[in-house]
């Protein structure tokens, strides 16, 4: 189950690692440390399968080692992460979809997915969650995790998706109301 | 009905033990590979050997192409060629030189 690592190291140091050709290595350790899980459950809150989470979150390493040289300090590291960690999973989740499918389509195979990928043991709430999680638009499903899940400000998640602030309080408002909806039709 | 937020944040998924740590040990050594490999392909060097090391290879360049430039030879383009009707017409347009070579680049290839 998920639980919160403690930020050890200062964003500031982890980026100047990365950028010195000598302390690469380290500066992933540090970032792996510090991201890897609360990226890691964010991507996996998108594609449900560990499988297709672990190669997202692989290859959102790789790119960011790949595309450190490019990071810009006047954006915060961490909506910087977590951008790639949400390209790399929809890029999974499109290659699912195949070409004539849009990542909306998903939703219903992704909530079949839900109980299978679930602890056996898990409370049988937060498998509805997740279903109803699943069936959500795109972006809804996006906003929500990030401001739900991830604690993430409206500011933030802007950073990190791009739409307008108004745009995505819409987006969570609804995202709400389907997992209302959601819970409230499988649930006494 | 439960409302979302009183059934937590907590995930139904278990994430394998050292997941992490396996996965960062992966990714550092590929990353490690991608580094060796560009040092290996472009060597930290002196910006001044690398654009002495362009200007030499344009010079050679250059010296290379002169004589094609300067030379005047009447070497009988596609759309003259095409225009013949025969292959004879082809040999009537070139210079006794280019005959001259193509007579010995035939002996030389045995045709």
């Amino acid at each position: 189950m998920e639980s919160n690592s403690t930020p050890v190291v200062g964003d500031e140091s982890i980026v100047g690692m990365l950028g010195d050709e000598d302390r690469v290595s380290d500066g992933i350790r540090l970032m792996m440390q510090k991201y890897g899980e609360p990226l890691y459950w964010h991507i996996r809150r998108i594609v449900v399968s560990h499988d297709d989470a672990e190669d997202a979150l692989q290859e959102t390493a790789l790119n960011v080692f790949k595309y450190r040289n490019t990071y810009s300090k006047d954006y915060p590291f961490s909506s910087w992460l977590y951008k790639i960690a949400t390209n790399e999973a929809l890029k999974v989740l499109k290659n699912h979809a195949g070409f004539f499918q849009s990542l909306d389509d998903l939703g219903d195979s992704l909530k079949e997915s839900v109980r299978p990928e679930s602890d056996p043991s898990a409370d049988e709430m937060l498998i509805l969650l997740q279903e109803a999680i699943a069936l959500l638009p795109a972006k809804q499903k996006l906003v929500f995790n990030l401001r739900y899940y991830d604690d993430k400000s409206y500011e933030e998640i802007h950073q990190i998706l791009g739409d307008n602030i108004g745009t995505l309080k819409t987006n969570y408002h609804y995202a709400v109301e389907k997992i209302k909806k959601y819970l409230n039709e499988h649930t006494i | 009905m439960k409302d979302f937020e009183e059934i937590g944040k907590e995930m139904p998924y278990r994430m394998p033990e050292h997941f992490i740590e396996d996965i960062t040990e992966r990714v550092v050594s590929k990353a490690s590979v991608r580094q060796s490999t560009v040092h290996v392909l472009f060597p930290k060097v002196r910006k001044s050997v690398f654009w002495v090391s362009i200007a030499s290879a344009a010079a050679i360049a250059l010296l290379l192409l002169v004589p094609f430039v300067a030379s005047d030879s009447q070497i009988p383009d596609y759309d003259s060629i095409s225009q013949c009707k025969s292959i004879d017409e082809v040999f009537q347009s070139m210079s006794a030189d280019d005959l001259g070579l193509y007579s010995m680049m035939s002996n030389y290839y045995g045709e």
